[in-house]
């Protein structure tokens, strides 16, 4: 308690303007940024995201990212960037393409023939 | 001496489990004698790790002489040889509490054939141990050693109790599995064995519940950014057997009820060890990349997967040929309870299959040559959260279902208002939570309320109450996830000594940075006082901890309170004297691990019911 | 019994035959190999270094301790003079690698110097060691992920190098 009574006396009066890591003009550059970096995958330790990553590695194309979406280029241009180097592994939400079909629908449709398998079953023995 | 007495008491609980297969007298004693032997090595371990015998590679590999206590005793099962002994130990520990504690109505026959069975996966289990994964593997070094320390990360009270709240639960479904087994050999599953049976699935699955909550907090502390699940292979890997668990749980309830759906328990049971075999195996071999894995080594995966191929086969095989002895014809209609519990094990069986789909996708395409792709949270998020709403709808739904057959016209008269105030309360959240309105936050907001709402007002009868509080604890988690994802606020910033920040409502303020000394590590701590409204003051600090061998640490600080907690990360100095800093507003994340809670709280409930019950009946029999 | 209730009892086992084969054959990839987009691609940065000779790219800082472990086998490499060293020194101390090429001893017959780490992050640079063979027309051929060796030398590189020598400009 005395401790941060003690602290409290030595506060400035007024608070600072504390300046933003990573300042953005808008909120809908943040939420860019956001997106973007939950999206992408930290390639040193290799199940985080690039937002929740502390390797310097991490730390770097969280800077790159920033100072791209400053520069005004879009999300699209990004990813293409970092892709160019380091493959598609860095994308965490896995592409769309042929090869992920199955992966993305395989859940759905799993879903509605068990449930459809289960309705005829029950049906029939009724 | 001791590392040695502890190899050869393993030695020595190898045989005696192989003394368990056969049938006999000696079955009981040879599972004691197992247990005792395991417990004595386990203890070895742990006299070698706190007198800091560095001769053992195992523990000049995850210990060091400055390790605190009671972090050395954790190590014991901080890497893989000695997490295989853990694996081993609590195997045969469920072994022995299935002895003492197993119904007496239980036959004679099928009581030997699930300790066979129990014994057949323990033998492989410890011959893995032996043969692959021996933690008292020796050399004498001639330089004085301090260790590798234990990874810092692993450094925390969760190093105690979370593996082994894991292990009780997923090794504990082995019951189950021979429960099934011993069914599928004796050619019937009568409800007396049901009933027998539900308590060794419901125990372990509380545990597992609780093991998961353990884990999933230890992260938010440790990893600084304020996440709690992030389908990480072995976070996966404990929640695919949870899920079907859950499943077989209430399968077994039908089984006892209404005698119908017994082949279906018995896949069940056999998938649910299944998944905790295959997960076992996937964070140990290697296949996949994970922030949490052991040491990968692909010649303990080889190994690994025989042994579990040949238990999963023969059972599936077995299965295949015998299960057609238990098709017992139970009528009931389309609307009616029994549909509702088999579209409850439908949806569960699909998410697992998801989760399966998702983590062993990356490995079909590389070996397809058709690249290395990742499947991560993004992906998981968006898959496994409309699979599972259809089944927490239900889960609003069912209890008021009747066995056999339901009007439909009744029970919406019955539930129409409930499902009314769930809506407009979702609809009204931003008011209490903040604006703006998400459809999808008020819908998950109304889904946890429909759950509370609708289990009070089915089952408020004492016979239900493990039910109610198990469900309840489903509704609090929905509500704590569905509430911290849509309302988090967090800032990163650069600070100096002095500033102060403001999120949602909280001052931050920047008081000091000192330096201090750990028991084994060098401290940098950023103190910080919190006021809400400039009142309140209230001390909150942060680390950078430096270990033994450069390693570093951040440590978060945490104010919390239920409602809510503010979560500190300390980053790196940056070179114009400031700190990078990172605070978190996150509402309602206590919910997610109370939840689980709930769910131990529950399954306890439901034992105590099941003793009693037995209690009860062992009197009248007299 | 009939067919379809066959097949459906042992529909279990038969997934979890696959299941086991795909676990098999996962055994033997590498899955925190990324493999490197940049294959058969020009260099992207110091790409008129390259061009008439076959070059090794070796990526090392001080800070890293598997670089030291391969730096023995680098300079037994430059003794050797079958193909050209340039070394990249990522995300270091310029200052502090000078001083460690001086005591160490240096089998580079270039450095550069990445203090940053943008140019590592044009290479596609994600975990010291790692060293990129680039042919004679500044196309990139292979990477290395970890620590060269003898065994890595003479299995995998070297075979590689000798061909892209015989290539023509």
């Amino acid at each position: 308690m005395k401790k941060i009574l003690f602290f409290l006396l030595l506060l400035p009066s007024i608070a600072s303007a504390v300046q933003d890591y990573y300042h953005f003009d808008s909120l809908k550059e943040q939420n860019r940024f956001n997106a973007l970096t939950s999206q992408l995958r930290c390639l040193v330790c290799q199940n985080q995201n690039l937002a929740e990553s502390n390797a310097p590695l991490a730390n770097d194309l969280r800077n790159q990212v920033y100072e791209k979406i400053q520069q005004g280029q879009s999300d699209q241009t990004i990813i293409d960037y970092l892709v160019a180097r380091y493959g598609d592994f860095i994308l965490y939400q896995p592409p769309m393409n042929v090869m992920t079909i199955g992966l993305w629908f395989g859940p759905f449709l799993l879903l509605i023939l068990g449930l459809g398998g289960l309705i005829f079953y029950i049906k029939k023995r009724e | 001496m001791i590392p040695e007495l502890g190899h050869f008491a393993i030695i020595l609980a190898l045989c005696f489990s192989l003394v368990q297969i056969k049938t006999g007298v000696m079955q009981k004693t040879a599972a004691m004698g197992q247990c005792l032997f395991l417990v004595f090595a386990m203890a070895c371990l742990m006299l070698s790790f706190l007198t800091n015998d560095m001769t053992l590679i195992y523990v000049r590999e995850h210990s060091h002489s400055m390790l605190p206590l009671i972090y050395r005793i954790g190590a014991a099962w901080g890497g893989h040889e000695g997490s295989v002994l853990l694996w081993c130990l609590i195997l045969s520990g469920w072994t022995v509490a299935f002895i003492v504690f197993s119904d007496a109505a239980l036959s004679r026959s099928f009581f030997s054939k699930i300790l066979k069975i129990m014994g057949c996966i323990s033998a492989g289990f410890i011959t893995f141990l032996l043969a692959t994964s021996n933690p008292f593997k020796r050399d004498f070094p001639h330089t004085l050693i301090t260790g590798n320390d234990l990874t810092p990360i692993l450094q925390d009270p969760g190093l105690i109790f979370h593996p082994p709240m894991l292990y009780l639960g997923y090794v504990g479904f082995a019951i189950g599995f021979s429960f099934a087994i011993a069914a599928l050999l004796e050619g019937k599953f009568d409800p007396t064995s049901a009933r027998a049976c539900r308590p060794w699935v419901i125990l372990p699955w509380s545990f597992l519940s609780c093991g998961i909550v353990l884990g999933s907090w230890w992260a938010y502390r440790e990893l600084g950014w304020g996440g709690w699940w992030f389908w990480d292979p072995v976070e996966n890997a404990s929640l695919l057997p949870w899920l079907s668990a859950t499943a077989l749980i209430h399968s077994l309830a039908v089984c006892e009820k209404r005698s119908a759906f017994i082949g279906w328990a018995i896949l069940l049971a056999i998938i649910t060890f299944s998944l905790s075999l295959l997960g076992t195996f996937l964070v140990r071999s290697g296949v996949l990349v994970s922030v949490h894995a052991f040491a990968n080594d692909p010649s303990r995966g080889l190994f690994l997967l025989i042994y579990l191929a040949f238990i999963i086969g023969s059972a599936l095989l077995l299965y295949g040929f015998r299960i057609h002895l238990f098709y017992r014809s139970h009528s009931f209609k389309l609307f009616s309870r029994e549909t509702l519990l088999l579209i409850n094990s439908v949806i569960l069986l699909t998410a697992v299959a998801t989760i399966v789909i998702g983590t062993l996708y990356p490995i079909i395409l590389d070996a397809l040559n058709k690249g290395k792709i990742s499947v991560g949270e993004p992906y998981f998020n968006l898959v496994f959260v409309p699979i599972i709403l259809p089944l927490l709808l239900l889960m609003g739904l069912a209890p008021h279902v009747n066995w056999h057959e339901h009007a439909f016209n009744k029970l919406w008269k019955k539930i129409k208002y409930t499902a009314l105030i769930s809506l407009v309360v979702g609809l009204l959240s931003p008011w209490v939570f903040g604006f703006p309105f998400y459809v999808s936050t008020g819908l998950g907001i109304a889904i946890g309320v429909w759950i509370i709402l609708s289990t009070f007002q089915s089952r408020l009868e004492l016979r239900h109450c493990a039910m109610v509080v198990a469900h309840l604890g489903i509704a609090i988690t929905v509500l704590g996830i569905v509430v911290n994802k849509s309302y988090s606020q967090e800032r990163q910033v650069k600070m100096l000594p002095g500033e102060t920040v403001t999120l949602a409502n909280y001052q931050f303020i920047f008081n000091s940075v000192e330096e201090t000394q750990g028991p084994n590590y060098q401290s940098i701590t950023a103190h910080f006082t919190v006021e809400k409204n400039h009142q309140a003051p209230q001390a909150l600090s942060a680390e950078q901890r430096i270990y033994p061998h450069n390693q570093l640490l951040g440590k978060t600080g945490i104010l919390w309170n239920p409602w809510r907690d503010l979560y500190l990360a300390l980053g790196a100095p940056l070179s114009d004297g400031s700190w990078s800093v990172r605070l978190y507003y996150k509402p309602f994340v206590r919910w997610i691990w109370a939840g689980g809670f709930f769910l131990l709280f529950g399954g306890m409930l439901s034992l105590l019911r099941h003793y009693l019950k037995r209690r009860e009946s062992s009197h009248e029999s007299f | 019994m009939n067919l379809f209730k066959q097949v459906r009892f042992a529909l279990p086992f038969i997934l979890f035959l696959f299941i086991v084969i795909l676990l098999m054959r996962g055994l033997s990839l590498h899955p925190n190999q990324i493999p490197s987009p940049l294959m058969n691609k020009p260099a992207p940065t110091f790409s008129n270094d390259f061009k008439g000779h076959v070059t090794l790219l070796n990526v090392w800082a001080t800070w890293c301790s598997a670089c030291a472990e391969e730096h023995d086998f680098l300079l037994q490499l430059a003794r050797e003079k079958e193909v050209i060293l340039m070394g990249l020194n990522y995300k270091d101390n310029p200052k502090a690698a000078i001083r460690w090429l001086k005591q160490q001893g240096n089998p580079y017959q270039l450095v550069a110097y990445d203090p940053t780490g943008q140019i590592g992050i044009d290479w596609g640079v994600y975990g010291t060691p790692e060293t990129f063979i680039i042919d004679k027309k500044g196309i990139i051929r292979y990477k290395q992920l970890g620590p060269l060796t003898q065994e890595v030398w003479e299995q995998t590189l070297k075979p590689l190098i000798q061909q892209l020598q015989n290539e023509s400009l």
